[in-house]
């Protein structure tokens, strides 16, 4: 290209893992994934918040992709080719060409530059896209004739019909408990995936998590979790969402940078779920009764 | 004597003109005048007699009445001072020769009271209140009757004030002052030293308020007893001060000060009263206020704290003067905020919102937080007031807290009983199963189950009497059958079977609750480091309260001993010499569950091992020597295992029902004290109540089972040992019987309420008092403003929200029919206004910004050659209906007012055309007319709603209605029509039809609770849509019962606080005259009134349309 490239184009590998995700599975979701991925079935996480969706998606990419690698090394092939994971947070302004790709002007010329949905069809990744009830309802349309038999992406602007690679996969996540009702997803939409249900891991699970994540011992991993637990219970009190593994992850992170236990929880899950003074006041007697 | 009757011959047939008492008394007189009177003395004493008697045709009797006292006068002063007497007699006798009378019969009694100088002017003051007329006669007359008494208590002095006082007082009313004269009587005994100042109160009264005179009497006779004696004068200048200052009522406020000042420690009339003295300068009227709040105050401040509320008071008092007396009578949120910050009590009600979250957060379960006196009063077998405690689904704790010095350990305090109580439901006390196994021990309860059945078996046969193999238990002596029976009959409860092992199920229970709490203590100790330095705080210091163990028998020592141990005390842990061995059995095993992962079964087992070796203690006296300190060491290494002979330990436990063996000089076991931070532990009771709870909601649920009957449920609670129950056969049937029936209702509280109940009747109930709770469910509690204190009267009314009643479809259609043209165009207008979903519009000549797409489009255009499509910008769709509105429809009764015209005329037109629909609308035309010849407001309103409801279904608005009255604060009734988030159905149909003008209008604290709903709902514009005929008014709604405003400025508030939660309001109203209010009540809100209230359903969607776009 003689002109200076104005836009970069992302290449796929960039959206590769280097390191492999710390996950830790709870039920059966590793296989289910597994078999599903097998099969090109698209895939919906349900699930509260900071439950672990994400990295489950990142584990599972790598994973997938280590085991490919093995498989194309076997074939004498040096490369390793890891599984690519295009993660697309929703908004509501999220429109069709965000998705698909747009021309774009450099210099006197138009230039075509890939969405991130399509180059995901194009090399054959796993395309994960966040909260996807928050998107406009045209841009979930636009993803229907990737999930059935067909697995095709129009793309429209440019008159191509892309057919998705072999290694890709479409997954949803959508957290069915604080949208309104009017943000729902289309049955049309929703009957196309299989679903497979997260939620905050067990305590002990959890504490496990909470204690690699956050680098902390593992009793306060524990009371951690507790805590987690505890304030679990007081959902549909007026708290719309629990404490999530995310935000103990938080906490135990700002203790052990040597941040006092009642204050680390105070800050990174009191405050952060609600505020609502009396529940705030709720929460932290939880957390005096816990934390010492 | 006969010298003396000689020098007076001459004189005698003077004394035969009078009738014959005269003489007769003279005769009896003469004998025990003193010999020293000299014969002149005596003959003088006679001609005045004489003269006397002559006087008038009636002074005979005063003359009679003078010799007859004479002698007994005589002797109790000097001639001199007689000869005074006897002139003022008889100027007294030329006043009144009853009055005379008088003087003379009360002499004898009076003299030895009085200083023989005081003798004329004691005669002047009976002369003074005599004022020539019969009851100004019997006054004074009294008056020299009453005098001996009264100088009992007072001094002459004072006599002459009180019957200064009396002739003051006569002026208005001789009977008044004749009674004050009886009262003072009984009255100035308690008076003390301060005579004075209660007679010049008296006095000042006369002037300002004569009628409250007697009452005031009356009331000083019961309020002065009541106060320390050396602060009665202090008392009296208030009440003094307080009349001077144009106070009214005085005798009730002084009875009520005295009542309450009674109610406080003596010590501290004192400071209290010098306060109140303090704060006449301020404002007198404040005073009363102040001391009648001292009691409650000083329940939760220290005396000093009370100084510094009080100080607050008295800025607030310069600042505002009816802010100020509102504090004083705590009925501000600022003077309840002053005593909380003061305080260092722990109130529930405070802590309530906040400790509720916290228990159910712990237990992971709906968990309600009570007061212990609820528990009480449901009367379920619990009957503490202090001990917190739980019965499965909520938790009991007392109402106040303060025990310790500071807030902060009080609350530690606070927090370490609810977490003790939320353990039993957190770690399972009352998921006890009988047949789940110990993970700690041996399960012997199985065993000893069948061991029991098989021996009572056993024991039954041997025994001749008993002729069938079922018992007889009607007979009350046999208490083997008894055991029997209980051993075999169906169990409603694990608990129950568990407790049914043992002979003596007191000693089984208090074992029971040791080895559980203990257990809880522990784990939550292990669970929640936290609070565990809260939690050894309140351990150690239930230890001073324990009773002194050396004075229990043997048998109680041992639990006791277990007590101690369970609070963490492990050194020198005093139990009797002579079962330190079984002591330290006891210790092993009850410690053993301390881990944590013990469960509730673990206790129950370990309870089994412990009550064999208690058991088998005798519960004797034991001498104060044979006592000694045991130690153990924090970390037990030494693991209890079971005896090697597990036949033995079997036995053992078996050993109790061989109570017949019991050796000479045991006492029978009682119940050792609770721990006062554990409370009172029921397992039995709270397992059954839970069980039955369940039961309920199955029954619901439409499962099998069958239920429980009020015989068996009785038959438990005789049989448990957790119920006090009287000793005596028929008390126990009856008050068992009485805890089944509550028991029962307890359990089905939830069933849904009758929608009958709805309208009940009002009870009236005065305004007077403090704040309200909500006392049952679906009623809330709201503040209501006092624009004159500028604060709020802390929960101060009770909204009862009720589902109206429901009544017949028909109306909804009736209604629709009659307006169906108006239905048709608005239906369709309405539909125009379709919520349009959050849309983005491209390709506009001008917008937001440009559309990178359509800008690209567009070059590529230029570039290709063709020409361009210049609308390449965007913008956001401003349409965006997310509407939540509430209509609120005053239905007060006056809303029963008849709109003056007549709309019958209009309505005839609208008369179908096809002959049978017109059959059909002329019947309900007839109907209705039958009923009601004309439309009421009310009639209009629903008329409104019914159109609103079809037009608001065609947008899929969210909306609420709601209907509001009430009568008094704590009956403010909100009916909902159609709530919120419920959708439209033929209940809303039915329940419109049943919409009727009610009582009073108290506006804001509907306004409050519809903004409260509204509140909870979800959406971006909302509305509160106020529809009413006139000005708020209610019952108690104003201050002093007559200003207007309070009730304008209360609705204002409320307007005001609702406009804040992010609410639009408006109001509509028919009231022609509204204007003058509506300015004040909606100043920035949006508000219309209504020239015709035919206009009201047009108008009415008007309004909400434009409100809304």
């Amino acid at each position: 290209m003689t002109t200076k490239s104005l836009y970069k184009s992302f290449i796929i590998e960039e959206y590769q893992l280097e390191e492999e995700p710390y996950y830790v599975p709870i039920g059966d979701e590793v296989e289910l994934f597994e078999a599903a991925y097998k099969q090109k079935l698209p895939l919906i996480f349900k699930g509260p918040t900071g439950c672990g969706k994400t990295r489950f998606v990142e584990y599972m990419s790598y994973k997938l992709g280590a085991e490919l690698t093995k498989v194309l090394k076997n074939e004498a092939d040096d490369s390793a080719v890891n599984l690519p994971l295009v993660t697309i947070a929703c908004h509501e302004d999220l429109t069709g060409s965000d998705l698909v790709g747009r021309y774009l002007l450099e210099g006197d010329q138009t230039v075509w530059l890939d969405g991130p949905l399509t180059r995901a069809v194009k090399a054959g990744g796993i395309c994960y896209l966040d909260e996807v009830v928050e998107a406009r309802k045209d841009t979930t349309v636009l993803i229907h004739p990737l999930t059935d038999h067909r697995r095709i992406l129009p793309i429209e602007k440019r008159g191509e019909l892309l057919q998705a690679a072999d290694g890709f996969l479409l997954i949803l996540s959508y957290n069915p408990g604080y949208q309104s009702a009017l943000k729902d997803l289309k049955h049309s939409t929703r009957q196309r995936f299989v679903s497979i249900e997260f939620d905050y891991p067990p305590i002990d699970l959890e504490a496990q998590i909470v204690e690699h994540e956050a680098g902390v011992d593992k009793d306060t991993a524990y009371q951690l979790a507790k805590l987690g637990a505890k304030v679990r219970n007081l959902k549909e009190h007026g708290l719309g969402e629990g404490a999530s593994t995310r935000l103990l992850i938080y906490a135990g992170q700002l203790m052990a940078q040597g941040i006092a236990p009642r204050r680390a929880c105070q800050v990174s899950v009191n405050w952060a779920i609600t505020d609502d003074h009396s529940l705030q006041q709720s929460i932290t007697e939880i957390i005096s009764s816990i934390f010492e | 004597m006969t010298d003396k009757l000689k020098v007076l011959k001459h004189l005698l047939p003077e004394l035969e003109k009078f009738p014959v008492p005269v003489k007769d008394n003279f005769n009896k007189a003469i004998v025990e005048m003193p010999d020293a009177l000299s014969d002149e003395q005596t003959s003088d004493w006679l001609k005045r007699g004489i003269a006397i008697a002559g006087q008038t045709v009636r002074s005979w009797e005063a003359a009679a009445h003078f010799f007859q006292v004479s002698p007994n006068v005589i002797s109790s002063m000097p001639y001199s001072y007689f000869v005074r007497w006897m002139e003022c007699g008889a100027s007294l006798c030329e006043e009144s020769p009853t009055l005379a009378a008088a003087y003379f019969e009360a002499s004898p009694a009076t003299m030895s009271k009085l200083r023989s100088r005081h003798i004329e002017s004691w005669a002047g003051l009976g002369d003074g209140l005599y004022k020539g007329t019969w009851k100004s006669s019997t006054l004074a007359c009294r008056f020299f009757a009453e005098s001996s008494t009264l100088l009992e208590s007072l001094s002459f002095q004072q006599l002459e004030n009180f019957a200064n006082f009396l002739d003051a007082l006569s002026h208005r009313s001789y009977d008044l002052s004749s009674e004050c004269l009886t009262l003072g009587e009984q009255i100035f005994p308690l008076v003390g030293d301060d005579k004075d100042a209660f007679l010049s109160l008296a006095t000042t009264l006369v002037d300002t308020g004569w009628r409250e005179v007697k009452s005031f009497f009356e009331a000083g006779a019961k309020a002065l007893p009541k106060i320390h004696p050396e602060e009665r004068m202090r008392f009296l200048k208030l009440a003094e001060s307080l009349v001077n200052n144009g106070g009214t009522n005085i005798p009730g406020t002084m009875l009520d000060i005295s009542q309450s000042l009674s109610l406080l420690e003596e010590d501290n009339h004192h400071i209290v009263l010098g306060f109140a003295e303090a704060l006449l300068d301020e404002e007198p009227l404040a005073m009363p206020e102040f001391i009648k709040s001292a009691p409650i105050i000083l329940e939760k401040l220290t005396i000093l704290q009370l100084g510094r509320w009080y100080q607050e008071g008295v800025n607030t008092l310069s600042q505002n003067r009816d802010g100020g007396l509102a504090f004083f009578k705590i009925e501000s949120s600022h003077s309840e905020a002053v005593i909380e910050t003061l305080s260092s009590g722990i109130e529930f009600d405070r802590i309530k919102p906040v400790m509720e979250m916290y228990c159910r957060a712990l237990a992971g379960a709906e968990i309600k937080l009570s007061p212990t006196d609820a528990l009480v009063e449901k009367n379920i077998g619990w009957v503490s007031n202090e001990s917190p405690t739980t019965e499965g689904s909520t938790v009991f704790v007392p109402t106040l807290v303060d025990r310790y010095g500071t807030k902060e350990e009080n609350y530690a305090w606070f927090k370490v009983v609810s977490t003790h109580q939320v353990a039993h439901l957190e770690f399972g006390s009352f998921i006890f199963e009988f047949e789940r196994e110990s993970g700690l021990f041996e399960n012997l309860r199985l065993d000893l189950e069948a061991r029991r059945i098989k021996a009572l078996r056993e024991n039954q046969n041997n025994e001749p009497v008993v002729g069938d193999d079922i018992a007889d238990s009607d007979s009350p002596g046999n208490e083997l059958n008894e055991s029997h029976t209980g051993l075999e009959r169906a169990w409603l409860t694990d608990m129950q079977r568990f407790f049914d092992l043992f002979e003596d199920r007191k000693l089984a229970l208090d074992i029971f609750t040791v080895v559980e709490d203990g257990r809880l203590d522990a784990r939550v100790k292990n669970e929640y480091p936290g609070i565990k330095s809260s939690y050894n705080q309140v351990q150690s210091d239930s230890h001073e309260n324990r009773p002194d163990i050396k004075e229990l028998p043997a048998r109680e020592a041992m639990v006791e001993f277990m007590v101690r141990l369970s609070l963490q005390q492990y050194e020198g842990v005093v139990a009797p010499s002579k079962y330190n061995k079984e002591a330290s059995q006891v210790a092993q095993i009850a410690r053993r569950v301390l881990v944590s992962d013990a469960t509730v079964e673990d206790t129950a087992e370990a309870t089994l091992r412990i009550y064999a070796i208690i058991s088998a203690v005798p519960n004797e006296e034991i001498p104060p020597d044979d006592w000694n300190d045991m130690d153990f060491d924090d970390e037990d290494d030494e693991d209890y295992v079971d005896p090697e002979d597990m036949e033995n330990l079997l036995q053992q436990i078996g050993m109790g029902m061989e109570m017949e063996l019991r050796p000479e000089g045991e006492e029978e076991y009682e119940s050792i004290q609770e721990v006062e931070y554990r409370g009172d532990f029921k397992p039995e009771l709270a397992q059954l109540m839970t069980e039955l709870r369940m039961q309920q909601q199955d029954e619901m649920g439409q499962s099998q089972g069958e239920p429980l009957t009020q015989e068996q449920l009785q038959e438990l609670l005789e049989n448990s040992a957790e119920l006090d129950l009287q000793a005596t056969e028929g008390e126990i049937q009856e008050s068992s019987g009485m805890f089944a029936d509550n028991i029962m209702k307890e359990a089905g509280a939830n069933m849904p309420q009758s929608p009958d109940d709805s309208q009940g009747p009002f009870v009236h109930v005065d305004e007077e008092g403090g704040e309200l709770e909500p006392a049952e469910p679906e009623t809330f509690v709201y503040d209501e403003w006092d624009f004159r204190a500028e604060d709020y009267k802390p929960r101060w009314c009770v909204v009862r929200q009720k589902m109206m009643q429901e009544g017949d479809t028909a109306y909804f259609g009736a209604t629709l029919n009659e307006y169906s043209t108006l239905v048709t165009r608005i239906r369709r207008q309405f539909e125009m206004m379709v919520p349009e979903m959050f849309r983005k519009e491209r390709k506009l000549i001008d917008g937001e910004d440009i559309d990178i797409d359509d800008v690209i489009e567009n070059m590529v255009d230029i570039k290709t050659g063709s020409s361009p499509d210049e609308k390449f910008y965007w913008r956001r769709n401003k349409v965006q209906r997310d509407v939540a509105v509430a209509f609120l429809l005053d239905t007060s009764a006056s809303t029963a007012e008849a709109i003056d015209e007549g709309k019958n005329k209009q309505d005839d037109w609208d008369a179908p055309d096809d002959p049978v629909e017109y059959m059909v609308w002329l019947r309900t035309r007839r109907g209705e007319q039958m009923r009601r010849s004309y439309k009421r407001i009310i009639d209009m309103e629903k008329e409104s709603m019914v159109l609103l409801i079809n037009a608001l279904e065609a947008i899929g608005d969210t909306y609420g209605i709601y209907g509001f009255s009430g009568y008094g604060r704590e009956n403010v009734e909100f009916y909902t029509i159609k709530d919120l988030h419920e959708n439209f159905s033929d209940k809303v149909k039915r329940r419109i039809d049943r919409i009727a003008p009610l009582h009073a209008t108290r506006m804001g604290p509907a306004i409050r609770h519809a903004a409260y709903k509204l509140d909870k709902t979800d959406a971006r514009t909302k509305i509160l849509f106020l529809i009413s005929d006139g000005r708020p008014q209610d019952r108690g709604y104003s201050r002093e019962g007559v200003e207007k405003e309070y009730a304008v400025h209360d609705t204002k508030k409320a307007l005001d606080e609702a406009k804040r939660q992010g609410i639009n309001s408006f109001c509509l109203t028919v009231d022609k005259n509204g204007h003058d209010y509506l300015k004040t009540m909606c100043s920035d809100m949006g508000y219309e009134i209504l020239d015709d209230i035919n206009d009201l359903p047009e108008r009415l969607l008007v309004l909400y349309r434009r409100l809304t776009m």
